[in-house]
């Protein structure tokens, strides 16, 4: 596609960002009130009550629907600009969830949050390096899989392969595999939460251990409950979530370490140039909100200026989740296979299963938030 | 043959750096934006139910004038929390506080109504102009 | 008569159009499409920050390089002289879609599955048949794993139309 600069490329966003506002408007609007009330199988509420659909799920519905169905499998041309401000959304989005905490909360929460993730992200990459051998995996894919298993999914496979010097077919295979198992969970893990009435709390700590893609983390707590405030789901999943993508640049100095142990080109990696190269300064946003939070420059709890900080906010969200559906190509999925599949699906169904054993034993139904 | 582009065309932004930082400028804008609006723009403001329960207080009159932490309300709200991870509920009477000082402009609710989340009104207030309400 | 053969890492493909070029005296172009694609699939990743994804996609784009290096030598060594081959860049079903309209073809031939850039996790056979306005010869690659992904599996000599 031809490069655009200026107002050109401002008028190219256009078309593709009024669709995502359109079609969370409608969403909404009109289709998440008529849910709220529709009677199937003899229920008022059906679709609420039972498959537990919410706008945030519709809107990642849709964005996969218009890809894989109406657009048969690649966004078109015309809206291909607006839906690259998708992450731009989503980015904007979690910093202004900093704003849901205070300095102190995030102390009490984050303690735990650090030691559960640190032991399962280090628990799986370990888990990976020993299995990806025993399956005689090549030791660049052990590398790109015990990131992308062991930290955020594709954000760490994709900040891993280059120093590892991983095949991009490969990738390739890693990406679906993790994506893949990312979007089952998201659409998994509410059922079982409510299934086994986990709280708020625990769920967030759930599914920010132990979901394999943290692109989905989000998503998946907003997924239970949609509010955003203090003490909900997505309140907690994001502390979870936020200490994960901190983590990534140790996790790649260390899996880069590991790959080219021995070797000279050690000499030339250091932490503090992947910290450099890889660090998500978009998180610096969310702790300044967190700060203003705290300094309650945003308006006190409860007030109407948070209440429409957070309208904003979940409007911001949706808009960003419409984008991600749409990112999602089932066929491109339905791929993931070999090494990657056998290795990531061992260590993402470990890690989600023993993650919700660990928070129904360890973690208390309620912070002290 | 021809020479392929660089494909490291990646968002509406340069690279994930430029777009970290759109990111930050957008939120200052968007959370600039509602505080503008909250504290000088919208003229009052009306205070919803906060949540689900029975209105047994007004301690407020149409007129008034109120400063931040007076008593507006009180409701009797069905509570719920965990106690050694056993969820307890139980009937508490909740006193709801002015976030800002103003004038009561008008009240819908009165003692007994019976009132949802988000749904029902209780009041409108006046806000002082600059302070977020 | 005019034969597309769409480059991949498959020599048993070139070999087979080069065979059925000589075979019917047809002229031969050889097409490589460098996959531009990878921004695309790495598209709903948000959490990269800083240079994370720009050093990746430069990276992917180095790799793809080579393999054009590699492909275009394998086939150079392979090819009678009289053989055109062509680049391009972008999404490879398009690509190949694009030249075949642009250039009045009589046959397409291909491997599959077709392992070329991030097609190796596509349907690049049924999207091609989908769009073709030729027949297209599918020259089965039995080493690769995913063959039974895809719904098309022709059997070696067989074009479908």
């Amino acid at each position: 596609m031809e490069e655009k600069h200026g107002m050109a490329k401002v008028m190219a966003i256009i078309p593709g960002l009024a669709f995502m506002v359109f079609t969370l408007y409608i969403l909404r609007t009109y289709v998440e009130p008529w849910m709220a009330h529709a009677v199937v199988l003899g229920q008022k509420g059906w679709f609420v009550k039972v498959l537990h659909l919410n706008y945030i799920l519709l809107a990642i519905i849709a964005g996969m629907l218009y890809r894989n169905l109406m657009w048969g499998g690649k966004i078109p041309g015309w809206a291909e600009e607006g839906f690259r401000t998708t992450r731009l959304f989503i980015k904007s989005g979690v910093m202004m969830l900093g704003s849901l905490y205070t300095i102190q909360s995030l102390a009490k929460v984050g303690g735990v949050a650090i030691t559960l993730i640190m032991a399962f992200v280090f628990g799986t990459i370990f888990f990976i390096m020993y299995y990806g051998r025993v399956q005689k995996m090549d030791r660049s894919l052990i590398g790109v899989m015990a990131a992308a298993c062991g930290v955020c999914g594709v954000s760490a496979a994709i900040a891993t392969a280059p120093a590892v010097r991983a095949k991009s077919a490969d990738v390739a295979l890693a990406i679906a595999t993790v994506l893949g198992f990312g979007i089952a969970s998201m659409f998994v893990s509410p059922f079982i939460g409510h299934m086994l009435h986990l709280t708020d709390y625990q769920y967030g700590a759930w599914v920010g251990t132990g979901i394999l893609n943290s692109g989905q983390v989000l998503a998946t707590c907003l997924a239970y409950n949609p509010t955003i405030a203090p003490g909900t789901a997505v309140a907690y999943g994001e502390i979870w979530n936020v200490v994960r993508v901190i983590s990534i640049p140790f996790v790649v100095f260390f899996v880069t370490m590991w790959y080219w142990r021995a070797e000279a080109q050690t000499e030339h990696i250091t932490l503090g140039g992947i910290i450099k190269d890889k660090f998500p300064i978009f998180i610096l946003g969310f702790f300044t909100m967190t700060a203003l939070s705290s300094l309650e420059m945003l308006g006190a709890e409860g007030s109407s200026t948070i209440h429409l900080m957070r309208t904003v906010m979940s409007w911001i969200f949706g808009l960003g989740l419409v984008g991600q559906g749409a990112y999602i190509d089932v066929r491109e999925l339905r791929a993931a296979g070999g090494a990657p599949l056998k290795v990531g699906f061992a260590a993402g169904l470990f890690k989600y299963a023993l993650a919700l054993v660990i928070v129904l034993l360890f973690v208390s139904k309620e912070a002290n938030f | 043959m021809s020479e392929p582009k660089k494909n490291t065309k990646m968002t509406v932004f340069k690279t994930d750096r430029h777009e970290d930082l759109a990111a930050m400028f957008f939120v200052t804008i968007a959370v600039v934006s509602v505080l503008v609006y909250m504290a000088y723009i919208v003229p009052s403001i009306t205070l919803k139910a906060p949540m689900d329960g029975k209105v047994v207080a007004i301690s407020v009159q149409p007129e008034a004038q109120v400063k931040k932490g007076d008593l507006l309300y009180s409701m009797e709200i069905k509570q719920k929390k965990y106690v050694h991870d056993t969820l307890e509920e139980k009937i508490v009477t909740k006193d709801f506080h002015a976030k800002t000082s103003g004038k009561i402009l008008s009240i819908s609710a009165k003692p007994g109504d019976v009132v949802k989340k988000d749904k029902n009104e209780i009041l409108v207030l006046e806000h002082e102009k600059g302070v977020l309400p | 008569m005019k034969i597309l053969l769409a480059l991949d890492p498959s020599t048993r493909t070139m070999d087979e159009a080069i065979k059925f070029a000589a075979e019917k005296q047809a002229s031969l172009t050889a097409l490589f499409v460098l996959d531009t694609t990878w921004n695309d699939y790495t598209g709903h990743d948000w959490l990269s920050g800083s240079g994370s994804r720009a050093d990746f996609l430069e990276y992917a784009r180095d790799d793809e390089l080579a393999s054009e290096v590699d492909v275009l030598a394998t086939f150079r060594g392979r090819c009678p002289p009289d053989c055109e081959i062509r680049s391009a860049t972008g999404r490879v079903t398009d690509e190949i879609l694009n030249e075949l309209a642009r250039g009045d073809y009589d046959l397409l031939v291909m491997s599959q599955p077709f392992r070329r850039g991030l097609e190796i996790v596509r349907d690049t056979a049924g999207m091609i048949l989908k769009g073709a306005t030729c027949s297209v010869y599918l020259v089965r690659e039995d080493e690769v794993r995913c063959s039974s992904r895809s719904g098309i599996e022709s059997s070696l000599g067989v074009p479908a139309s």
